[in-house]
């Protein structure tokens, strides 16, 4: 029977073609309309340590989360095989290198010590040798179906066809990994060659060379290893998709929403939406130039955040990205937007702490980070996004806050979203706008002009270059001029910090948190950020279990919905409310508390770097709902 | 319209210590607008933390008096953003050469059209009289406990080294000659920077007024003295020859132009060049919203066409053809 849902994982050495790999077959399934989900892990390195793809593929959604175990395991190498050997379903598929059977565990110099001792234990608790024919062997006695493929004689082939030179054969393995995949799942010919031609664009000559290899292979695996896999047909009704990582998403949504300046200083997991944006610097429209981003790389995140202050006072839509450590460079600059009232979006991509951590893993430990850093009291906006569509729209509305009320607003996302790549619809502007808020470029008296006028909560402001103002970090007057006065201060300071009540009350809490589900569950999951997805996904699956699960998502960590929250745990009991996250505090347990005097006290934590996987989560609630346990500490991935 | 530099005071009382030479800084720069005829509202002065740092607050053009050490960076997205504007910074020695020497650095490398004006005092005034990275090595100022144990930096040298293509040297005192160096640095069309001596008669009585009267001479009194680079092929020895002057101090110190090159592209001809339209329509210039009901300029069909390689059309039969064997 075809089948609605297929989870793969590919792996191989870092920097060998497994960007490829991934993005051929997620251009190819999004061309027979599939909804897809890929993550990656990978190691602060550039070649040569393990890295995989985690890809999910569906014909009736687009998978909201990743999770184990995977119906294909494909593998560029052996170290792939031994790593992942228990990842795969027993009634799944391994794809691999016969090439490689000598190979023992010990030789495999890329695996870290640590990792080798476990998998070593594990084999010898299974009585298997290790060598990887011995584990292909163990596996395929286990139900697995091994598909093998002789990686080097395919690629011999392609060299007498296609003239390749031997240097360059290794280039083509991930055709290799493709062809097996299209064979197992059922993607035809024109589907490779539209996920290659996707992929080389730029380089049309490399386009059918990889589908001939693709196809070959393809063709091999169907025929030799029966039954396969075969998806059924995508019922999804989208006509297109656009494929994007988080990181893209976001940059996507700050270009429909305004910003014109980007500075930023290079740092994992947030760079690459800041190339994305120096990539299109020019926004174009057929002939018509509608504009241009500047992108300005700079000599440290303190100057990245001081150059978008500096664009944004001249009335440019100025935004900057980073993560943690970068993050807490920017913190001062971050105060003296508060205190002058600065329309700002710091793009906050969270990682692996403390200091440099895990740099290329995921985390949720940043949210007090984001809450709070910087010194004195000052107006903040904090949106944290749960999807790429989220990212997206969020990116705008952040823009849009950041002016409308003349405050920084912090965009938090974290590296699962960032890079993780989906398929999601072209995005509908027709339902955006744009609020530049009390942006003035009319001033009646420019000399005379009071930038931070006493009259509103929010003063009209003028952009440097309209009228003559002083900004100073200092607590200033109505001009922006130094002051000291006790009077004067108690006013100017009231004013900046009661923008946060105007805030609060012109945005429903019903935008800045949302229950999903019953209001009455058996369990009410509190989460934020990319949790979202795995919740969802989780409660779908303990609903056929009987157990009715809610999730509760809290989009604006700041103004924190209150009202909403607190009445949302009163009504199932903080002794049925589970905090799901990231971390190893399960911060949002905290800030719930802060906000609400509500203290809940059970969680469900993963500080891997690895995000939740939707099986681990389900077993968590279960075994909350079941011992009555209190903390479930989760630790699934390699 | 003719401006006088009381046009450009705002009437604050000053709050500098007498006899500072922060005075003369800001009667020569109010001058130098003044003669300029800068419009006010399209100039801004950019200030770091320090006594320094206070200057913007005192002349009437657009003031942003930012955070100790970020004077430049804020001022390079001002300028970048608008670059009609004209940007002055105004920074301490602490300020531009201590906590903000990476920023200082990055803009000589940029090359953006700015005027960097150093108040070299030799001390962290503000914080009461703390060695400043211009201090040299083993001097005792008074309000130090011990001599200096950190070395001097060569504020024009790092400005050479860095890329600056004007770079001068005045003495506070004298308004007349550093006015003069102002207005140039303003007009060249690059990063500029005066490294401006400044008595701090409150903390510095070592490196005083009357110190550098003695001392202090005019590199244009040599009629020979030619600092400005008309040729490419020019730019190493006239470099060479600045860095040579630069190393000069004690008993006798050059002030006047080091070097002046003006065939360097601005950093705003590079975004020129890259960007196509970046100087008819800079960052703050664009229009981000089509029409007044708030619709982004950039909509979901031009999006489609820009983000091109990032979209997939489904086919229209979803089927997969049985190109691929069937099953056995
Ligand atoms: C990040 C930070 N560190 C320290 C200070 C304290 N601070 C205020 S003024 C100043 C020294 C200023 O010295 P300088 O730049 O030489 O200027 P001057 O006062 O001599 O004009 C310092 C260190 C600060 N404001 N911010
Ligand atoms: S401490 Fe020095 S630099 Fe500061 S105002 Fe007084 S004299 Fe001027």
């Amino acid at each position: 029977m075809p089948l609605s849902d297929v989870k793969m994982l590919i792996g191989g050495p870092q920097g060998t073609g497994l960007e490829t790999v991934s993005h051929v077959l997620i251009a190819a399934l999004a061309y027979n309309g599939y909804g897809v989900l890929s993550g990656r892990e990978y190691h602060s390195n550039i070649k040569g340590r393990h890295s995989y793809i985690l890809l999910r593929v569906s014909s009736h959604e687009v998978p909201k989360s990743l999770t184990y175990p995977v119906d294909i395991l494909a593998a560029m190498d052996p170290e792939t095989v031994f790593t992942h050997c228990a990842d795969v379903s027993h009634s799944g598929f391994l794809v691999y290198d016969v090439g490689g059977e000598d190979t023992r565990l010990d030789k495999i110099v890329s695996m870290e010590s640590y990792t080798r001792q476990r998998i070593e234990k594990r084999l010898q608790r299974e009585g298997v040798e290790p060598v990887l024919g011995k584990l292909v062997e163990y596996l395929e006695s286990k139900g697995v179906k091994v598909v093998g493929l002789d990686y080097r004689s395919i690629l011999s082939e392609l060299r007498e066809r296609h003239g390749i030179a031997p240097h360059m054969l290794s280039r083509f393995t991930s055709s290799v990994i493709v062809g097996a995949i299209a064979g197992l799942i059922g993607l035809d010919e024109e589907s490779l060659r539209a996920g290659f031609s996707h992929r080389f664009a730029a380089r049309k000559q490399l386009v059918e060379p990889n589908v001939y290899i693709a196809v070959k292979v393809a063709e091999h695996v169907s025929s030799k290893f029966g039954p396969r896999l075969i998806l059924e047909e995508s019922m999804l009704q989208h006509e297109e998709y656009m494929v994007v990582s988080g990181n893209e998403a976001v940059a996507i949504g700050k270009i429909i929403g305004g910003v014109r300046f980007q500075s930023y200083y290079p740092i994992t997991p947030a760079q690459d939406e800041s190339f994305f944006l120096e990539s299109h610097e020019k926004l174009t429209d057929g002939n018509r130039q509608l504009g241009s981003v500047l992108v300005l790389q700079t000599e440290d995140e303190i100057a990245a955040i001081a150059a978008a202050m500096g664009a944004a006072l001249a009335g440019t839509r100025a935004a900057t990205a980073t993560s943690g450590p970068g993050f807490d460079l920017m913190a001062e600059g971050l105060s003296w937007a508060g205190m002058n009232e600065v329309p700002i979006v710091v793009t906050y991509y969270q990682r692996g702490g403390p200091s440099t951590g895990m740099p290329t893993r995921g985390a949720q430990s940043d949210l007090f980070t984001a809450l709070f850093s910087g010194h004195g009291e000052f107006p903040r906006v904090v949106i944290a996004s749960g999807d790429h569509l989220e990212a997206l729209n969020d990116a705008v509305e952040a823009l849009n806050i950041a002016e409308r009320y003349q405050v920084p607003v912090i965009h938090l996302l974290d590296k699962f979203l960032a890079n993780s790549i989906a398929t999601i619809p072209i995005p509908d502007t027709s339902s955006m706008t744009i609020d530049r808020g009390k942006l003035v470029t009319r001033v009646e008296a420019p000399l005379n002009y009071k930038r931070f006028s006493l009259d509103e909560l929010v003063s009209p402001r003028a952009p440097l270059g309209y009228a003559v103002s002083w900004y100073t970090g200092d607590e200033h007057d109505e001009y922006g001029h130094i002051t000291e006065d006790p009077v004067l201060r108690v006013k100017m300071h009231s004013k900046r910090m009661r923008k946060m009540e105007l805030i609060a009350s012109e945005i429903p809490e019903e935008h800045r948190a949302q229950l999903y589900g019953y209001t009455e569950p058996d369990l009410l999951l509190i989460g934020w950020g990319s949790v979202k997805g795995v919740v969802l996904d989780a409660a779908r699956i303990l609903e056929k279990k009987g157990v009715r699960v809610s999730y509760l998502h809290i989009r604006y960590m700041s103004p924190f919905a209150s009202k909403l929250v607190g009445k949302a745990i009163g009504r199932v009991g903080v002794d049925r409310t589970v905090a799901v996250e990231h971390s190893y505090e399960a911060h949002i347990s905290k800030l719930v508390a802060m906000n609400t005097g509500q203290r809940i006290t059970k969680e469900i934590v993963k500080f891997t770097g690895r995000p939740i996987y939707t099986h681990e989560l389900v077993d968590a609630v279960l075994r909350i709902l079941d011992t009555g346990e209190k903390r479930v500490v989760l630790d699934y991935g390699a | 319209m003719e401006r006088s530099p009381t046009d450009y005071r705002t009437g604050l009382w000053v709050d500098w210590c007498p006899g500072c030479g922060n005075y003369g800084i800001l009667a020569a720069l109010t001058q130098a607008l003044a003669e300029l005829g800068l419009d006010p509202a399209k100039t801004v002065i950019v200030s770091g933390i320090g006594c320094s740092g206070k200057t913007p607050h005192y002349v009437r053009v657009n003031g942003v008096h930012t955070l100790h050490g970020r004077a430049i960076p804020f001022a390079t997205g001002v300028k970048l953003a608008n670059p009609e504007l004209t940007v002055i910074v105004e920074g301490g020695d602490g300020d531009l050469l201590g906590i903000g020497a990476g920023h200082f650095v990055a803009l000589g490398r940029r090359n953006v059209d700015m005027t960097v004006i150093m108040h070299d005092n030799q001390v962290y005034g503000l914080t009461k009289g703390q060695a400043s990275p211009t201090l040299p090595y083993g001097v005792q100022t008074k309000g130090l406990a011990k001599p200096n144990i950190q070395g001097m930096l060569n504020p024009v040298l790092l400005a050479l080294a860095s890329g600056y293509t004007f770079v001068a040297r005045a003495l506070a005192t004298d308004v007349k000659h550093l006015k003069q160096l102002i207005k140039q640095a303003v007009k060249h069309r690059g990063a500029a920077f005066i490294d401006v001596l400044q008595p701090c008669p409150t903390y510095n009585n070592v490196y005083t007024a009357q110190f550098y009267r003695k001392t202090v001479y005019r590199l244009d009194e040599d009629p020979d003295w030619d600092p400005v680079v008309r040729d490419p092929s020019q730019e190493h020895s006239k470099k060479m020859a600045a860095m040579a002057k630069a190393h000069e101090w004690e008993p006798r110190i050059p002030v006047g132009v080091f070097y002046h090159n003006p065939l360097v592209p601005s950093f705003e001809e590079r975004l020129q060049s890259r960007l196509g339209n970046y100087l008819e329509e800079p960052p703050a210039r664009q229009t981000i919203v089509s029409g007044s009901d708030g619709t982004p300029v950039v909509n979901t069909e031009s999006l489609r066409r820009m983000l091109g390689a990032k979209v997939i059309t489904v086919r229209r039969s979803k089927r997969a053809k049985p190109v691929i064997a069937p099953m056995p």
